[in-house]
Order: structure tokens, then C-alpha cells, then sequence
């Protein structure tokens, strides 16, 4: 046996840098102020260091033969009650080293990155402990060999969302959206507590890690599997910003825009699609299960898709095409295509902590300018950044050979062959609608004249430590497909073949026809949807008034309001009429009976207590008389 | 002949509850209370002869004891009110109205 | 010494708070004598905690003397798996009061050493009648501290948990007596040993309005719904070291008392009642959640927030599972620390600030932030956050309470969300948000306080990372417990079968 004890250090590196930068930021932030450059050389020693030790798992795991690439490592027993025992263990297999590689890789260059953005803040080093706790979290959450173990980096990298996106914490507006964000994905999380208890209930008593709970899965009755399934899911479209849950989402834009590329694109997101993959082996058995996830996914999709074509914040406009995105990963995995929704996993990591570390970049340039329509003609004054988004545009668009334009057009394909024609139908559509907006807000941005002069004339290109990222990135983001280039054009599909041990997943067989038309409607919607972006923005275009439908898009549906009507206000109300009505005259009555029972009673004997010594020899005398009558009568006299 | 003494003493009785209940000087009060004291130590008296027995008597004495200490003290009490308020009116002395 | 070690922990605060009483000490000389005692309590309870064995699940260090012989009333304490983390929230938390609050006369601190007392006494009494004794005893100090301490509205409060504890006290008292009887009719000898009542047949309407009797006894004081009504107010208007003692371990002696003396001894009612029992917590706990989001004084907000978390607590009592059961012996500890320490803070901020209206905050995260940082650890553990003390619990129960029953498997989770609104909430109103003239000048934590408050942090986290050496310790106990409840049902109703056979021999 393979000496395993480094997957530990896997998350605890960054976690320990946590503490280590808290510790320091909490203990100088008042005085005197460490240099930020100790700071940043330390909150990067903690990811490079995993992103090594992955590196180093993953290589460990390929010297294995395929069907025995799992290491695990268990240094403790987390809790152990009755049936339940639950390891604090730790699982790597060909699934959790691909995510470990690409959350570590893209964490450490948006570390990197960071540095050169978060230059001044008074809060450099608090931002710096939060990122690497954050990513501590989610390593967590990768490697966590039992539903449990992942639900602590579940939790923990909701808590460090919720963090960062009120990162910003005098405002407001920036807490709210932090707070709406834990609430939201703790509703989800609900689902998902709830879900591990079915679970456990139905298969769990035997072990509760991931190997003991796949050698069991057939145990499951259907009902329960359908529930179990579907509360899991209800956990992942809290993480994961599918329907009905998305609405953090968007607002979670408030932190700074690091952040949003780690967190809100890249990796923390991506948590329900991995965790629905874990779970294959359960969803394989539930194909009804499978079919919600991945109509709602591409819903989802739809949906982000038609706000982000209103939006007019460049990072609401990724923010909405990151749920858009998120959708097609859930309609991969919704359709059993499991290694299809993690390559697009994995290739939208790339590209679009790409697109968010560039659009952070015209925001620097711009001093916090984030209104699209008030950008443009940056392609001179920005060259770098211009030519990094432009890389991620095109692969986030779909077009080939960019990396997105494989992963999704594997989702599409698989949609098809296995006889979901609407999802795909839809897809396509989509895919023109992400062409559209990404375009959109391509051409708005770098193109035609600029609408800010005085902005502009200050822009200057970001330090080398932000570019770099951006390059590696851009590289990532062109070239990361052909890692699963399709046996159609030649290739070996590896990272599928890598993935097949984890994941409980038939390949569809289907005919070229099918594997033609997938690719055509892709390629067309593409073509189609980058061309009206192109004709209506290229050239330069004012900020559109929108009216009737547009407006209605615009405005997201109404969903905040109606949910603020329907959920956020009675609720609010109920309280309040418990604080005001319940409360006080309700509730209390018991309380203030007993007292007023005797306040009444006392108040109706006080009238014969007059005070004179007189009056009370009558009552004496009365009394006395009662007695003598009532005991003569009843000796008979 | 017995019911003569015991009417002499029930209306003796009544009459010291007479003064007692409508008499506001505590002077009076005080004499009302003797007085009530006075009519049972006649009925113990009457009845003591009648029955041939001595406790009759012996409580009459008692009694008459008894209502020599109260006098000693209900005395002082009566001084210490006359202190007090300068009156001695029982309906100056109120203080347990409710 | 160690045979005597619960007697020593009981004796020496309330013979210190009698002393204390009688003796001409000064603000500062009390202080420092409470501090001495508490500390003593603690080594005591360190030394306890490490000795205790618990694979067994009996009673360990078992002290015994007779009280009254004739009525078989017994001076018997032990501890065991269920008693063990109540104990040690007793007897670990008070050294922080002492620390954080000096400027307090020396009845305040005297009461103190006495409610202490007499809570460990409450805990390690295994005798109904001494458990009595020492329930009453530790209710006094908290109406005095109350009364003469408290703020502004305190004598209303105080009117009010009085009312409430003492009914709940006669209930339990008719109700101690009533078992002693039926003992003695069964038995043939009195006795109030616990171990023995266990071991009752009881069957008839009189033996549910017992079992009522104490379940209101402890529903007031855990508090259940809807006996919760005393408690915003006793929170609210209660000097913030009776808080403490109120929310962080007296609440939970009300758990306790559920688990220890109401599961073994009646069983066949706890099973017949637990669904509305089950039900009551869990609507205790979203109707307190709910008022919380409304409050507008802090205390008050937290004391909402502490009941909405009992109503989670108790329920896993009523679940009868080993799981459920487990989650609340642990979250009565969990909860003691996270609680606690936030009440502590919120009494800091408190007297600093002089105001406890959340309106008059905000930023005090940047004026304090180690202040800020131990807040948000003690938050987190309150709603739940894997990693710290409070999942393990929480979870546990809602796994329980799933099994038991899924609708209330659902209601329970709703704590996650609830709890988090509230919390969330006030976090941002207090920490976050712009500074005012108010908090600007608000000063961080000085040295010994940090150091004061930094062991229940660094615990709070320890129990959420290695909880099984504390689940070790209570597990075994706490499964003996559940074996009495389950099979009991047809053994009870031969008992009584074999009770109506004897009667009718006699006759």
C-alpha cells in the first residue's frame, strides 16, 4: 500500500495558511501592518503546494492499472454513533484528482492574480486568509470520502462565499447580497442534510463512505432512491445556482472580482456537478432522478442565457452566463453523460476564471468602472487583456477548437443520443444565446469609440502579476478540449477514459448522423449568434432603452421581487406579528393571568378593609354570631 | 332564677359591644372591652353557684387578672397614641385601609 | 479524594457563597474568591472528566449516605455518560464570568458560586428527592440575581420565571411523590433511588398526569414550547452572568432531567406522547427562529435564538433513537460554549456600549476584531457549521428525527435556515455596515479577555474536528437509555398484568 498520508496535507496546507494569515491580519490590523507582499508570498505557498501534491497524486494514480485508481487515507474516526460511523477520510480517485488538479491550478494563478488586484486594500491580508481558507474548503469538498466529509467543504465554502462576497462590508448592499447568498445555498444545504439522512436510513448502516455506499447502492428502493436523488439535487442547485435557487448568484458579483472567477465560476459552483457525479452510481439506478436534474439544468440555462442578453454590468453578464453554463453541466449529468459534465467542468474553469480575471482587469483599469456601456475601444489600451478575452470569448461562445466548444458539444451529443431531442433543442438555441451575449459584450467593451473619454484616457494594461495569470489561462482555456478530443475527429477521448472508473456511466452508442447533427447545430448556433452580436455592436452602439419584453428580461422575470413578496416579506411579517401581537398578548397571557388573578381578587377584599378598629369588631362580632348560630344548630338546641 | 343572671350578663355583653363597635374615644373602647370582660365573669359566676363547683370562680378570677394586666398595658398603648397624634379619636388610626 | 469528587465540586461553591455571605469582603476580595473556587471546580472537573470511564454506562464515582432512612431518601450522586457533558459545562464555564465581569457587588458573585453549586448538585443527584433539593436550590440565586441586578424591567421578570419555575416545581414535586408511593406500594419500601424507579410499572391515568408533571417542570426550564414565554424576558432584563448561566447550562439541566428521569422511568407515556412532544420542539424551534429576525434588542434576539435551539435540542429526546439521543447529550455541550460565549460577548459589548438596541451598531468588526473574530466562531458553531461543535449535534438529531418521522426529519432541518437568517442579520447590523459615533470608539478585547475566551473557541472547534472522544464517553450510557425505552412496551404491560394478578391474590 501506497504511503497516502500527503492527500491530508492536500487541503490542510491552505487551511493552516488560513490560519496563519488570519491570525497575523487579526493581530496587526490596528497597528502597525505587515507588508503585503509577505502576505501574498504566504497566502501562495498553501495552494502551489497542493497544486503540487495533486500533481503528485494524479501521477501516483496513473501508475495504477485502471480499475484500482483509488488512494484513501483516513487518519481518524470523524464520529461514530450506532450504525453511523464516519471517517474523517480522505478518497482519491481518477474524479476527485482531475477536479483537485484544476481547483488547485486555477486557485494558486487567482492567488497570483490577486496579488497585483487587491494591492492596497486595508484588508489585504484578511482577503488572502478567506481565499486560502476558501480554497481549503473545497479541497475538502473534492476530496471528502463520504457525503459527510464533503459537506463539511459544502458548508465551509458557502461560509467562505459569504465572506468574500461582503468582502466589502460598509456597504450595505454588499452584506445583503453576502447574507443572501449563505442563506440561499443553506436551503439547498437543507436538501442536502436531508438527503444524507434518507441515505443513511436507507444504505448507510454498513458505511457511509462513497466505496461502501456504491457496493450498496442496489439496496436502495426506488422510492427512496427518487428522494434521496432529488434532495441531493435540491443541495446542488443551492451550490450550484440552478432554478429555483440561482438568485445569489448574480448578486454575489458584490465581492471583488477574484472572487467571482474563483468562486462564482470556476470551482465552489461547480460543487453540485461533482457531487451529483459522485453520486452516479446512485443516479444510474434513478433515471426518472436524472431526467429532473437535467431538464432543470437546461432551463437554468435558458433562462441565464435570456438575462444575460439585458444585462449591461460586465460581471453580471459572466455571472448569468456561469448559470447558463452551470445548466448544460447539469443536463450532461442529468442525461447519465457524467464525464461530459465534468469535462465541461473543467474546460469552463478554465475560461471562465479567465473571462472574470479579464473583465477584473478592465475593471482596475477603469477604477471600478463595471457598466459595459461605459467602456469601449479598450482593444488599444488593454492589448494583453483584449487578447486573453477575446481566447475566452470564443471558447465560452463554443466555437472550434476552443476548449468550451468540445465540452459542451459532448453534453449536446450525448442529450441526443440518449433520446432527450428538447434538451438538446434547446442547447442549441442557447449555445447561440451564449454566442450573442458573449459577443455582445465582447464587442461593447474592446470595440468602437470610447463612450467614457476620461476613463479612458487613464486605462492603462494590469501589472505583469495579473497578465501572467490571464496568459496561462488563455492557454488553458484554447487548449483544454482537445485533452477529450472526440473519436469522431481522431482523438482518445482520455479524460473520459481517465474518469470511467469513478463514475457509473454507459457511453451511448449512436451513428455518425447523430454525432453530425450535434456538431452542425453547435457550430451553426454559434455562427449565427456571433453574427448579430457583431452586427448590431461592432461598430459601436448606445445603451439600449429597453421596452416590453426586453425590460421584462431585463429585470430578471420579477423572480427577486416575487420571491421577496412571496417568501422574504411573510416572513418578515410573521415575525413581526410575533414580536408585536403574538408575543405580548398571547403567549404572555399565563404569565400575566396569575398576577392579575390575584391583583383582582385582592382588589375585591380590600373594599371591607377600611382601617377602623370599629368596623372590624363588627366583623368579629358578625362572625362570632355566624359561628354560635351554625353550632347551636347543629348540636340541636 | 339563673336566666336573670345570664340576661344581666348577655346584655351586659352586648352593651360593651355596643360601646366598643359605635364609641370612638379608645377611652370608652377600653371601658366597653371591661365591661364584656365584666358580663362572662358574671355568667361564670352565676353558673359556678349554680353547679356548685369552683371553676366558675376560679376562672372569674382569672379573668379579672387578666384584664388588670390589659388595663396596665392597654394604658401605655393609649398614652404612646395620645403621643403619637395628640388625639385619642380611633378613627385617626387607619393605616391598615386597604 | 476522588470518591468524594462530585460531593467537594457541589460543596465547596455553596459553602464559599454561604461564606461569602457573612463575610465583610470587598467587590474585588469576593471576586477573586469566586475565581479561586471556580477555578478549583474546574482542575475538579478536569481531574473527573479524564477518570471517567464510561464504556460501561453505569454510575461512576458513587457517593451514597442515607437521608432519611424510613422514607428511603437517600443522599446518591453519580455520574454517567448522560450526566458527564452537562457536569462539565457546569463546571468549566464560570472561571469567564469572574474574568469578564469585576465591577459587581459581592451578592452577585456569591450568588454565583451558589447557583453553581448547586447545578452540579442538580446534575449528580441520582436520588429524585436530593435531585428536588438541589433543583430548588439552584432556582433561588437566579431570581435574587435577577431581582437585584437585573435592568430596568427586572422585577417583572422576575415575577414571571418565578411564577413559571415554581409551578413547574410543585408539578414535579406531586409528581416525585407520587412515584415514592407507587414505589412503596410495588416494592413494599420506600425509596427514590432512580435505578430503582427505573424498574416501576406504571400504567393508569394518574401515572400520565405524573409523567406530565415532569415534562412542564422541564419544558419550563429547557423551555419548550409554548413555556418559553418567560424566557425572553428573564434573558433580556437578567444580569448578562445570569444569562449565561440561564442559557448556557441551566436550560440544559432541563434536557438532562427529561433524559435522565423522565425516559427510563416512563417509558410507555414518552412513546404514546413523543410525536407531540417531538412536534412542540420542533415548533418551539421555528416559531423562536422566526421571532428572532424580529427583535430589536440583541439579548432579546438571542434569547429567542438560544429557546429556538432547545426546541432542536429536546426533540432529540423524543426521538428515541441513539442517534437523536446522542445529538442532544452533545449538543447540550455544543450548545453550552457557542451560546455561552456569545451571551459573554454580547454582555461585554453591552456594558461598553451601554445600549442593546441592534440599531445602535454597526462596524464593530473593524474597531475589534478579535472581539469580531471569536463572535463569528461561536456563531458559526450556533448555526451549525460542519467543523465547529454544533453540526455534530445538530446533524445527529436531524438524522434521528428523520428516522423517527420524516415530516419532523424536514421540520428539524428548517433550523439550518432559520438559524442562519437571524444570525446573519445580526451579524451585519452589529459587525458589519458603516461605523457611528457610538462604536467608533468601541475597544477591542484587552489581552485577558482574549485569553479568557480563547479555550471555549479553540474547544468549540476541537469538539466539531474530534467529537468521538466525548461521543465515546456518552454513547454507552446513552444507549442503555434507549434499550430501556424500546423493548419495555409488552414487558410493561406484563408488569401490570403480574401487579393485577397479585392484587386480586391479596383480596
Amino acid at each position: 500500500m501506497e504511503q497516502t498520508t500527503y492527500l491530508g496535507f492536500i487541503p490542510l496546507l491552505p487551511l493552516a495558511g488560513a490560519l496563519v494569515l488570519g491570525v497575523m491580519h487579526v493581530a496587526t490590523c490596528q497597528g502597525n501592518r505587515i507588508a503585503e507582499k509577505l502576505y501574498g508570498i504566504l497566502g501562495c505557498i498553501g495552494p502551489v503546494l497542493s497544486f503540487i501534491l495533486a500533481l503528485k497524486l494524479f501521477f501516483s494514480l496513473k501508475g495504477l492499472p485502471a480499475p484500482d485508481r483509488f488512494l484513501t487515507h483516513e487518519p481518524f474516526t470523524w464520529f461514530s454513533v450506532g450504525d453511523l460511523t464516519v471517517p474523517m477520510g480522505f478518497l482519491a480517485d481518477p474524479l476527485s484528482s482531475l477536479m483537485l488538479l484544476f481547483v488547485t491550478f486555477v486557485g494558486s494563478l487567482i492567488h497570483v492574480y490577486s496579488i497585483g488586484y487587491m494591492a492596497g486594500d486595508k484588508n489585504f491580508g484578511k482577503f488572502f486568509a478567506y481565499l486560502n481558507l476558501f480554497l481549503g474548503s473545497m479541497l475538502i469538498l473534492v476530496l471528502g470520502n463520504s457525503p459527510l466529509v464533503m459537506f463539511v467543504g459544502w458548508e465551509g465554502v458557502g461560509l467562505c462565499s459569504y465572506l468574500l462576497i461582503s468582502f466589502y462590508s460598509e456597504e450595505r448592499e454588499n452584506v445583503v447580497a453576502g447574507n443572501k447568498a449563505f442563506i440561499v445555498n443553506r436551503i439547498g444545504d437543507l436538501g442536502f442534510v436531508l438527503g444524507m439522512a434518507f441515505l443513511f436510513w436507507g444504505i448507510g448502516a454498513d458505511g457511509f463512505d462513497y466505496l461502501s455506499l456504491k457496493a450498496n447502492a442496489h439496496n436502495l428502493t426506488p422510492a427512496l432512491g427518487i428522494t434521496v436523488c432529488l434532495l441531493l439535487f435540491v443541495g446542488a442547485t443551492g451550490k450550484s445556482a440552478q432554478i429555483p435557487l440561482y438568485v445569489w448568484l448574480p448578486d454575489a458579483m458584490a465581492g471583488p472580482t477574484p472572487v467571482s472567477a474563483l468562486i462564482h465560476a470556476a470551482t465552489m459552483v461547480t460543487a453540485g456537478v461533482y457531487m451529483v457525479a459522485r453520486f452516479s452510481f446512485l443516479y444510474i439506478e434513478v433515471p426518472v432522478a436524472g431526467t429532473v436534474v437535467a431538464w432543470i439544468g437546461i432551463l437554468t440555462a435558458l433562462l441565464a442565457a435570456v438575462f444575460g442578453m439585458f444585462q449591461n454590468d460586465i460581471k453580471k453578464i459572466l455571472a448569468y452566463s456561469t448559470v447558463s453554463q452551470l445548466g448544460y453541466m447539469f443536463a450532461g449529468v442529468g442525461v447519465a453523460a457524467y464525464s461530459a459534465g465534468i469535462f465541461h467542468v473543467f474546460t469552463h474553469a478554465f475560461f471562465k476564471a479567465l473571462l472574470f480575471l479579464g473583465a477584473g482587469s478592465v475593471i482596475l483599469a477603469l477604477h471600478h468602472q463595471q457598466n459595459i456601456w461605459k467602456m469601449g475601444g479598450l482593444k488599444k489600451k488593454l492589448p494583453i487583456t483584449y487578447g486573453t478575452v477575446l481566447v475566452g470569448s470564443l471558447a465560452l461562445a463554443g466555437c472550434p477548437p476552443f476548449a468550451g466548444f468540445f465540452s459542451k458539444d459532448e453534453i449536446l451529443f450525448s442529450a441526443l443520443a440518449t433520446g432527450h431531442t428538447g434538451i438538446w433543442f434547446i442547447g442549441v438555441i442557447v449555445a447561440g444565446m451564449t454566442a450573442y451575449y458573449t459577443f455582445r459584450m465582447f464587442f461593447v467593451v474592446f470595440h468602437g469609440t470610447p463612450r467614457d473619454r476620461h476613463s479612458y484616457d487613464h486605462a492603462q494594461e494590469s501589472p505583469r502579476v495579473m497578465t501572467i495569470p490571464l496568459i496561462v489561462l488563455a492557454i488553458g482555456a484554447g487548449f483544454a478540449g482537445f485533452l477529450n478530443f472526440p473519436a469522431i475527429f481522431g482523438g482518445h477521448q482520455q479524460v473520459s477514459h481517465w474518469l470511467a472508473p469513478s463514475l457509473a456511466e454507459h457511453h451511448p452508442d449512436a451513428g455518425l448522423g447523430v454525432e453530425f447533427l450535434a456538431i452542425g447545430g453547435s457550430v451553426l448556433a454559434f455562427v449565427i449568434g456571433i453574427s448579430i452580436a457583431y452586427r448590431k455592436f461592432f461598430g459601436g452602439a448606445e445603451e439600449p432603452v429597453y421596452r416590453g419584453f426586453c425590460k421584462f428580461a431585463a429585470n430578471k422575470f420579477y423572480v427577486d421581487e416575487l420571491y421577496a413578496t412571496i417568501i422574504v416579506r411573510p416572513y418578515r411579517f410573521i415575525g413581526k406579528a410575533i414580536r408585536q401581537m403574538i408575543e405580548p398578548y398571547i403567549t404572555d397571557a399565563p404569565a400575566q393571568g396569575v398576577p392579575w388573578l390575584y391583583r383582582m381578587t385582592g382588589w375585591v377584599f380590600k373594599v371591607v378593609q377600611v382601617g377602623y378598629v370599629r368596623v372590624y369588631a363588627i366583623y368579629m362580632v358578625i362572625g362570632l354570631s355566624i359561628m354560635s348560630l351554625l353550632i347551636s344548630q347543629s348540636l340541636n338546641l | 332564677m339563673i336566666e336573670h343572671y345570664l340576661f344581666l350578663s348577655v346584655i351586659l355583653f352586648c352593651l360593651g359591644i355596643l360601646g366598643v363597635i359605635s364609641r370612638r374615644n379608645v377611652f370608652i373602647v377600653f371601658m366597653a372591652i371591661e365591661l364584656m370582660l365584666n358580663a362572662a365573669n358574671l355568667g361564670f359566676v352565676a353558673l359556678a353557684r349554680l353547679h356548685v363547683s369552683m371553676d366558675g370562680h376560679v376562672l372569674a378570677m382569672l379573668v379579672m387578672a387578666v384584664a388588670a394586666a390589659e388595663a396596665a398595658l392597654a394604658l401605655a398603648v393609649v398614652i404612646l397614641l395620645h403621643k403619637h397624634k395628640g388625639k385619642l379619636d380611633t378613627n385617626i388610626f387607619s393605616l391598615l385601609r386597604g | 479524594m476522588l470518591e468524594h469528587i462530585i460531593s467537594i465540586m457541589i460543596f465547596v461553591p455553596i459553602a464559599a457563597g454561604l461564606g461569602m455571605l457573612f463575610l465583610p469582603l470587598g467587590r474585588d476580595a469576593s471576586r477573586v474568591l469566586g475565581l479561586a473556587v471556580s477555578v478549583i471546580v474546574v482542575l475538579l472537573g478536569l481531574k473527573l472528566f479524564l477518570s471517567f470511564d464510561g464504556s460501561t454506562g453505569a454510575f461512576e464515582f458513587v457517593e451514597q449516605a442515607p437521608l432519611a432512612e424510613s422514607l428511603g431518601i437517600s443522599y446518591r450522586l453519580g455520574v454517567d455518560g448522560i450526566s458527564l457533558l452537562v457536569l462539565m459545562a457546569a463546571a468549566l464555564l464560570f472561571p469567564m464570568v469572574y474574568l469578564l465581569f469585576k465591577t459587581r457587588p459581592r451578592g452577585y458573585y456569591c450568588n454565583l458560586l451558589i447557583v453553581q453549586g448547586a447545578m452540579i448538585g442538580a446534575v449528580c443527584a441520582t436520588d429524585l428527592v436530593l435531585f428536588y433539593i438541589f433543583w430548588e436550590v439552584m432556582l433561588l440565586p437566579v431570581f435574587f440575581m435577577i431581582g437585584l441586578y437585573g435592568g430596568p424591567k427586572r422585577i417583572g421578570a422576575t415575577v414571571k420565571i418565578t411564577i413559571y419555575t415554581i409551578a413547574g416545581s410543585l408539578l414535579m414535586l406531586a409528581s416525585i411523590i407520587y412515584l415514592g408511593i407507587t414505589y412503596h406500594a410495588q416494592a413494599g419500601e420506600w425509596s427514590f433511588d432512580i435505578a430503582r424507579l427505573s424498574s416501576l410499572s406504571l400504567g393508569g391515568g394518574v401515572a400520565t398526569l405524573a409523567f406530565f408533571g415532569f415534562m412542564v417542570a422541564f419544558a419550563i426550564k429547557i423551555p419548550l414550547f409554548p413555556f418559553h414565554t418567560w424566557l425572553p424576558d428573564a434573558y433580556t432584563e437578567a444580569p448578562t452572568a445570569t444569562t449565561f448561566v440561564l442559557s448556557a447550562i441551566m436550560a440544559k439541566i432541563g434536557v438532562y432531567g427529561v433524559v435522565r428521569f423522565v425516559v427510563p422511568v416512563f417509558e410507555e407515556n414518552l412513546a404514546r406522547y413523543a410525536l407531540i412532544l417531538a412536534c412542540s420542539g420542533v415548533i418551539g424551534m421555528m416559531y423562536c427562529g422566526i421571532a428572532a429576525l424580529a427583535q430589536k434588542d440583541f439579548k432579546r434576539m438571542l434569547a429567542f435564538s438560544s429557546a429556538s435551539h432547545m426546541g432542536i435540542i429536546a426533540l432529540g429526546i423524543f426521538c428515541m433513537n441513539i442517534q437523536a439521543l446522542t445529538g442532544t447529550l452533545y449538543q447540550i455541550v455544543a450548545h453550552a460554549t457557542s451560546t455561552g460565549v456569545i451571551f459573554l460577548l454580547l454582555g461585554i459589548i453591552e456594558e461598553r456600549m451601554e445600549t442593546r438596541s441592534i440599531d445602535d451598531f454597526g462596524g464593530v468588526a473593524y474597531k475589534a476584531p478579535v472581539f469580531a473574530a471569536f463572535f463569528a466562531v461561536a456563531m458559526l458553531a450556533s448555526v451549525g457549521l460542519p467543523g465547529t461543535s454544533g453540526f455534530i449535534g445538530e446533524f445527529l438529531i436531524i438524522l434521528g428525527a428523520v428516522k423517527f418521522n420524516p415530516a419532523i426529519g424536514v421540520l428539524a432541518g428548517t433550523t439550518l435556515i432559520i438559524g442562519v437568517c437571524y444570525m446573519l442579520w445580526l451579524f451585519q447590523r452589529v459587525f458589519f455596515e458603516k461605523t457611528n459615533e457610538r462604536t467608533e470608539t468601541f475597544r477591542d478585547l484587552s489581552p485577558i479577555e482574549t485569553l479568557t475566551i480563547l479555550p471555549i473557541v479553540v474547544l468549540i472547534i476541537a469538539m466539531g474536528i474530534f467529537p468521538q472522544p466525548f461521543i465515546d464517553k456518552i454513547q454507552p450510557a446513552a444507549r442503555q437509555q434507549i434499550v430501556s425505552v424500546t423493548p419495555a412496551v409488552p414487558a410493561a404491560d406484563e408488569a401490570v398484568a403480574e401487579n393485577t394478578l397479585l392484587i386480586q391474590a391479596r383480596n
